[in-house]
């Protein structure tokens, strides 16, 4: 041992004396060189210098000792064979070191840049600089493919195929990103805004991101409208605030169930005894039954009384009179019923009860059995009204305006006391409280009232 | 005791919104989210044929995707039997029938042994018709609400038999009845529900013009020429010789063709004489064709009343009348009689023409087969009074509140 080391002291001391050479240039080096930096940046104000700084410190270090040792290496008397595999081997961790230490720098620089623009939510920030780490990922394996002489062509063939297989199964997703892009830079849609797509989606927009855009819609869902679909649809943005009411509106529903009271009447004084005994709800249901049996036809039917006394009875005049009845102008069932029992008693009286219904043609008593429930439609301003308006059922709609308004005795439909109560829109009130429900179809009332809305919001 | 299964593939809830609207479905899954928990068993003769079989076959699975547990069963019975309850169902219908004694024992006997042998299982027992309404013996053993749902006209019943089956019926909760002039003196609630279509049934849904055209090459029919089509059981009910006799009041001034096709019931073991006397009477003339659709046929069924330019359904007696139904939800001009449900579909001149004769039903398909555009305005009037009252997600609606409104027996106003 101490005889080869006599022979090849050096052979082994000059590598050595070079290698810690430059490791004490490189002390000095990065001293002089980070501190000149350190004032040149403070000059500048950039706020990306300490980053820069913080980040190549260490690896500049690494880099020069890298150097060193390769340069010892190549001075060393060893087999030309050894130093080529060596130079390679510090090569590799050279650009490893390099590459990883630009990955970190441009994360640590994008992200930086990217909270300065203030346009988080739109930009996927993770997904720029995952590809980011990507493609200098496979630069580095390309470069180390190239120092260790392997062929590189196939894998960036390979890396091409797979980049296009990638771009296409994400085409909706590359889609999305752009359209976020777009929306956020032409600064169309703002959280907080009522938005309504072509498509039907509508609602206030709860939160934007680089794939959707979340809505909240008047029934409580919540709606995700991938962004790519706001590039392709027509979009109403209703920015200006709606006032918002004391008290949401919520949408109750009524449907009813018919139960049969065994009475019926063959004639028009059977009618008008029975007809003073049974209780409020055969009423209601024989005066406003055809409101919702018969609201595709136009104009509709008048109501059970007028139409079996003309039918059945045949006595015309009776059932004209009958059929003039308003029932807008009763405030309740009883004094309605009252006034119908006074027109039949009025039409015996002049003209005396002449027929008698055919069998199975009798006037069968009904008795309506409501049933309440609530609908998930909520609304806070007059946009969600309106809007909730459009999509609640037919039966909601004649809950809010017949039954309140005569069966649960309010006197006025819910719709103008809500508005009045918690809006204050008193003007909107009283115009569709004016309204006579009895001359239209519940569609019918349905478009007035959205247009008498909509005029109100415009 | 049968138990239901379903091996075809049925509609889903969903199905339904382009037909009745999102509203709808969303108001039948709010009321049947307050069922959640209960248990309905619907107990019936019949598996197959007639209207209650059907509905039932659609009712119930779209019952089970509301997320309501609903059941069927059937109760077992012999010829006999079924012998004795069709003379019951003519009897409850007004027709005079020569029952024994021997038959009300047969009935009890009969329906005491299914009392026996069922599996009962149910928060609500909603038992369809006269044939199993005597199982009201397991209530005070059960408990539960119990139903029973009349598909019958009986209007106009055989006083002793319906004294019979009322005794029964008044320890019910309620009772169902599908027209107001059914209903009866009775201690206990009565309800009024109609029977539905479904419009998505093959017996209701739109068929192409060639499916059409190949029906009507099967059984011989001439696509130019107007087809008058009663399409029924063959039953003395539903009047087809005064069918025919109508038709050729109509034929000596207009030239078209009748189609008079039905099918049996299982539980219904006249329908073969009917049959046998309806083919005499038709026989030399070559525009009736008179046609026996077997079950599981529905798409013909279909097809010859979309291929009708005018329907007729001229029963005498008629619980509901689900043809009359279909006819409208087709957008045909129908041609009926003014008895039993039919009046609540068909109203006259709005809807339909009404009659009550066989000179009637002569004048009103003169009428309807020489005036196209009236004939097209009543029929598209028509289908919409179907889709409105008389689909299958109004009756689901329908019998969900009925459920309902027996929890809350004493309120004209329930919130749910």
């Amino acid at each position: 041992m101490i005889e080869w080391l006599n022979k090849n002291w050096l052979s082994i001391t000059v590598p050595a004396i070079v290698f810690l050479a430059f490791f004490v240039v490189a002390i000095w080096a990065r001293k002089t060189l980070y501190n000149y930096l350190d004032r040149l940046f403070v000059k500048i104000t950039w706020e990306g210098s300490r980053i820069l700084l913080h980040t190549t410190r260490a690896p500049f270090f690494q880099w020069c000792l890298i150097f060193g040792a390769y340069t010892a290496i190549q001075i060393a008397t060893l087999s030309p064979h050894t130093k080529a595999l060596t130079g390679r081997i510090l090569g590799s961790i050279f650009f490893i070191s390099l590459i990883w230490t630009v990955i970190i720098l441009t994360e640590r620089l994008l992200k930086l840049c990217l909270v300065k623009l203030k346009a988080s939510p739109l930009l996927p920030i993770t997904l720029i600089i995952n590809v980011v780490r990507i493609a200098f990922a496979v630069v580095c394996i390309l470069i180390l493919l190239d120092i260790w002489g392997a062929p590189t062509t196939p894998l960036i063939l390979l890396f091409t195929i797979g980049l296009l297989v990638l771009i296409l199964a994400s085409r909706n997703e590359i889609v999305n990103i752009f359209s976020g892009l777009q929306l956020a830079h032409g600064d169309l849609i703002k959280t907080g805004d009522y938005i309504k797509l072509e498509s039907g989606e509508e609602g206030y927009v709860s939160d934007i991101t680089w794939r959707n855009i979340q809505i909240k819609a008047s029934d409580g869902r919540m709606l995700l409208v991938p962004n790519g679909k706001f590039t392709k649809t027509t979009v109403t943005t209703y920015r200006e605030p709606f006032k918002k009411a004391t008290q949401p509106f919520r949408f109750y529903t009524r449907l009813h169930i018919k139960e049969l009271t065994g009475l019926k009447a063959k004639n028009l004084s059977e009618l008008v005894s029975m007809l003073r005994e049974v209780p409020d709800p055969v009423v209601y249901y024989h005066t406003h039954n055809f409101i919702e049996e018969y609201q595709y036809l136009i104009p509709q039917p008048a109501n059970e009384f007028a139409v079996w006394v003309g039918d059945v009875i045949g006595d015309e005049i009776l059932a004209e009179k009958l059929s003039n009845i308003d029932t807008f102008e009763f405030p309740s069932v009883g004094e309605l019923r009252e006034r119908i029992i006074a027109v039949i008693n009025d039409g015996l009286s002049t003209r005396g009860d002449r027929r008698t219904a055919f069998e199975g043609r009798e006037f069968h008593f009904i008795k309506s059995v409501s049933v309440v429930l609530t609908t998930p439609y909520i609304a806070h301003d007059l946009r969600e009204f309106v809007e909730a308006l459009r999509k609640v059922s037919i039966n909601s709609l004649y809950f809010h305006i017949f039954e309140s308004r005569l069966r649960l005795h309010k006197g006025i439909n819910d719709f103008s006391i809500w508005l009045q109560d918690n809006l204050d829109e008193r003007e909107l009130a009283d115009k569709i409280a004016a309204l006579d429900p009895y001359n239209h179809t519940i569609e019918g009332l349905r478009s007035i009232i959205i247009q008498l809305i909509e005029k109100r919001i415009k | 005791m049968e138990k239901a299964i379903f091996h075809h593939p049925r509609a889903k809830i969903q199905d339904y919104v382009p037909i009745v609207g999102r509203s709808t479905i969303e108001e039948l899954r709010a009321i049947a989210e307050r069922l959640s928990g209960k248990t309905i068993q619907n107990i019936n003769s019949t598996f197959t044929g007639g209207g209650v079989a059907e509905i039932l076959m659609r009712m119930t699975p779209l019952l089970n995707q509301l997320g309501v547990d609903a059941q069927w069963t059937t109760i077992k019975g012999h010829k006999d039997f079924f012998d004795v309850t069709k003379k019951f169902h003519n009897a409850l219908h007004g027709r005079q029938e020569d029952i024994s004694a021997e038959d009300f024992s047969l009935f009890l006997e009969v329906n005491k042994k299914n009392a026996d042998e069922l599996k009962f299982q149910g928060d609500i027992f909603f038992i369809h018709d006269p044939q199993p309404v005597a199982l009201i013996a397991r209530k005070k053993e059960l408990e539960g609400k119990w139903i029973w749902r009349c598909h019958i006209d009986i209007s106009n019943p055989d006083k002793g038999v319906w004294e019979f089956v009322r005794n029964f019926v008044v320890d019910y909760d309620a009772a169902v009845f599908s027209a107001p002039n059914f209903s009866q003196e009775l201690p206990i609630r009565q309800f009024m529900i109609s029977p539905s279509i479904d419009p998505l049934s093959d017996k209701n849904k739109e068929l192409s013009s060639e499916t059409i055209d190949s029906v009507l090459n099967k059984y011989g029919m001439d696509k130019d020429k107007p087809i008058i089509a009663q399409i029924s059981r063959f039953d003395y009910l539903k009047d087809p010789l005064g069918v025919i006799q109508a038709f050729e009041m109509v034929r000596k001034s207009i030239d078209c063709q009748l189609i008079l096709a039905g099918g049996t019931a299982t539980d219904d073991p006249e329908s073969e004489k009917v049959l046998e006397e309806i083919r005499e009477r038709a026989s030399g003339n070559p525009d009736i064709h008179i046609l026996v659709i077997p079950q599981e046929s529905d798409i013909e069924i279909n097809a010859l009343q979309q291929a009708a330019t005018v329907i007729l359904q001229k029963s005498i007696k008629e619980g509901f009348g689900l043809t009359v139904a279909e006819a409208l939800w087709k957008g045909k001009p129908v041609v009926a009689s003014a008895v039993g449900g039919i009046q609540l579909q068909v109203k006259n001149k709005l809807t339909g023409l009404l009659c009550y004769s066989v000179e009637g039903a002569a004048y009103a398909l003169k009428r309807l087969l020489s005036n196209k555009e009236y004939a097209a305005w009543l029929g598209n009037n028509g289908r919409e009074h179907v889709r409105q009252n008389f689909l299958i997600t109004r009756h689901l609606k329908d019998y969900l509140l009925l459920f309902i409104s027996l929890y809350n027996p004493s309120s004209d106003t329930i919130y749910l």
